[in-house]
């Protein structure tokens, strides 16, 4: 599916014309989304490669728990998102705020230090260090060092399988289990918003299964999840929301269980049709 | 036949130069683990700092403790001056032009030592005791083991802090990704300012030993030649290799020195030592205990 360059098909559905970045047709987002107060609001996010336009004005809001999904194709924009969000790229214009702070400009490490936690694509291991180093680093971006033993206890209660490899080096573990421990690195920090680059990606279908039953656990202790998948189907039946990126804009956006039965999302993500 | 005894002589004084060197060495590693910088001066940053103590203990008419911490205090801020005015600024630009800076400062160094310092004394006066010890027959200046052992201690204090604590974990992940280490909050600035002031602590504790152990602060500029043979030795990426390593070199310089140069003529051991980082590169460039960065995908 489609590059980065030319104009965005008009979305399928709706009445109304499709303006960039906002949502369109009668899966408009309600006003604060159901009554949750926000976590982070993305306004009209224009992000720039050198002259390729990879998000052109995009806005999207996570409340303060729950998961938000984010699906679309190759291309689409969803890691560029992200990556706008924690600040390893630059926005050219447009807002991040979180809690009312804006986060633009600010550096990739303040970012994190205000518990907005990034796993990218390929997870980001510390190769070289073992299991138990790469999980205390993630313990350094909380601010306030209460108990980083009980922190350390929590990520092994939930990833059984890191506590037995704890002394092992971080790059002789399975892809699965690299993304335990990433996700288990990025818990550590006791993070406000997770936020999720492919974590399915290059797992195992049983793999796949584990992580999508310990993504809705994290987000029922507390932790918003932003969650960018390719698997949109399993994307959209563990989030509350979720928003279709196309071509570096917001093409539909509402409650998951409305996406998931939508026609157009079922024909273009979910295989059917 | 050769003499055990002198052999072991010869060991032991190598031995003793090898944790001196490895000090030296450490302050270069820490550097380039962290931010990829080579640091070229490393010779004249401990000749600096072996002046700047045999400067303060004089001025000042402070004890020894009391001269080092004082060189410390001041080489930690000629580090961090150094590293945010001229390092940082050119953090974005390539690391061709780090490493020039480093040279070029080095040299300037060298020059202005002998202006800034001009009729201080060279070195500090060592508080140790002039006439050698005999252990089991062998005549062993109290200088150098007292030197070696205190090297010792600060690389044991050294591997201490990267390995047990919060910072030396940071510092840690910042030498080996630094993305990665932004990604979990870590100041990539602030880390490489403490590289800067360990080389600062380094340089006077490093300076001043040599200038203890080899009896006279002379030639110390010449440490930082040994330090390129034993960071390719050891791997440029390893902190244990280097220490394995510095003391390598230390013993075989010493060796030669004994077995050779009657020989050859004096001076061999520093051909030797650059013709063991040449056979390293050509057999295992990687040094003996570096890796090539190859990780899972």
């Amino acid at each position: 599916m489609g590059g980065l360059d030319g104009p965005p098909k008009p979305p399928a559905l709706g009445d109304a014309p499709a303006q960039p970045g906002r949502p369109s047709g009668r899966l408009r987002v309600s006003g604060g989304l159901e009554g949750l107060p926000a976590l982070l609001e993305v306004r009209d996010l224009h992000v720039s490669y050198g002259r390729i336009r990879a998000l052109q004005g995009v806005s999207l809001t996570v409340p303060d728990a729950g998961i938000v999904a984010l699906i679309g194709a190759n291309g689409a924009g969803k890691s560029t998102l992200l990556r706008a969000i924690s600040g390893v790229v630059r926005a050219r214009q447009g807002s991040v705020s979180l809690l009312g702070e804006e986060l633009v400009g600010l550096p990739v490490h303040q970012i994190a230090r205000r518990r907005v936690i990034h796993v990218p694509e390929g997870r980001g291991m510390l190769a070289r260090m073992t299991v138990l180093e790469n999980l205390r680093l993630g313990g350094l971006a909380a601010r306030d060092r209460r108990d980083p033993a009980a922190d350390l206890e929590r990520a092994f209660a939930l990833f059984p399988a890191l506590h037995s490899r704890r002394r092992q080096l971080a790059g002789s573990l399975s892809g699965g289990e690299q993304q335990m421990l990433a996700i288990g690195r990025a818990m550590m920090a006791r993070p406000r918003l997770l936020m999720l680059d492919e974590p399915s990606l290059g797992l195992a279908p049983l793999l796949v299964r584990e992580i999508f039953r310990i993504i809705p656990q994290l987000a029922g202790e507390g932790t918003a999840v932003l969650l960018v998948e390719q698997n949109a189907r399993m994307a959209l039946q563990c989030a509350a929301h979720a928003y279709v990126l196309q071509t570096g804009r917001v093409v539909l956006a509402g409650p998951a269980a409305d996406l998931l039965a939508a026609p157009e999302v079922q024909r273009a993500y979910l295989g059917a049709g | 036949m050769p003499d055990p005894t002198f052999f072991a002589f010869l060991v032991v004084d190598g031995a003793l130069a090898g944790a001196i060197y490895a000090l030296v060495a450490l302050a270069f590693v820490v550097v380039y683990k962290a931010s990829r910088v080579i640091n070229f001066a490393v010779g004249e940053w401990t000749m600096v700092g072996s002046r700047m103590a045999a400067a303060a203990g004089h001025t000042l008419g402070i004890g020894l403790g009391g001269a080092l911490g004082a060189a410390c205090v001041a080489m930690i801020g000629l580090a961090l001056f150094f590293n945010r005015v001229v390092l940082r600024p050119l953090f974005h630009r390539s690391l061709l032009s780090l490493i020039m800076v480093t040279i070029g400062v080095g040299i300037f160094m060298r020059g202005a030592a002998t202006v800034v310092f001009a009729g201080l004394p060279l070195r500090i006066v060592s508080p140790f005791p002039v006439d050698p010890l005999i252990v089991s027959g062998l005549p062993v200046a109290v200088d150098k083991i007292a030197a070696a052992a205190i090297a010792a201690a600060a690389i044991a204090a050294l591997s201490w802090f990267f390995n047990g604590s919060r910072t030396g974990l940071a510092l840690r992940a910042v030498a080996s990704d630094q993305q990665v280490a932004m990604a979990v909050g870590i100041d990539l600035h602030r880390h490489f300012a403490l590289t800067w002031g360990l080389v600062g602590v380094l340089s006077v504790l490093a300076g001043t030993l040599w200038s203890f152990a080899s009896g006279g602060g002379f030639g110390i500029e010449l440490l930082g030649l040994k330090v390129f043979p034993i960071v390719i030795l050891g791997g440029l990426d390893s902190l244990p290799g280097t220490i394995i390593a510095a003391f390598v070199v230390g013993i075989l310089e010493s060796l030669v020195t004994g077995y050779l140069d009657p020989l050859v003529g004096g001076g061999f051991s520093h051909v030797a030592s650059y013709l063991v980082l040449i056979a390293t590169l050509l057999i295992r460039p990687y040094g003996f205990l570096g890796r090539p960065d190859v990780e899972r995908v």
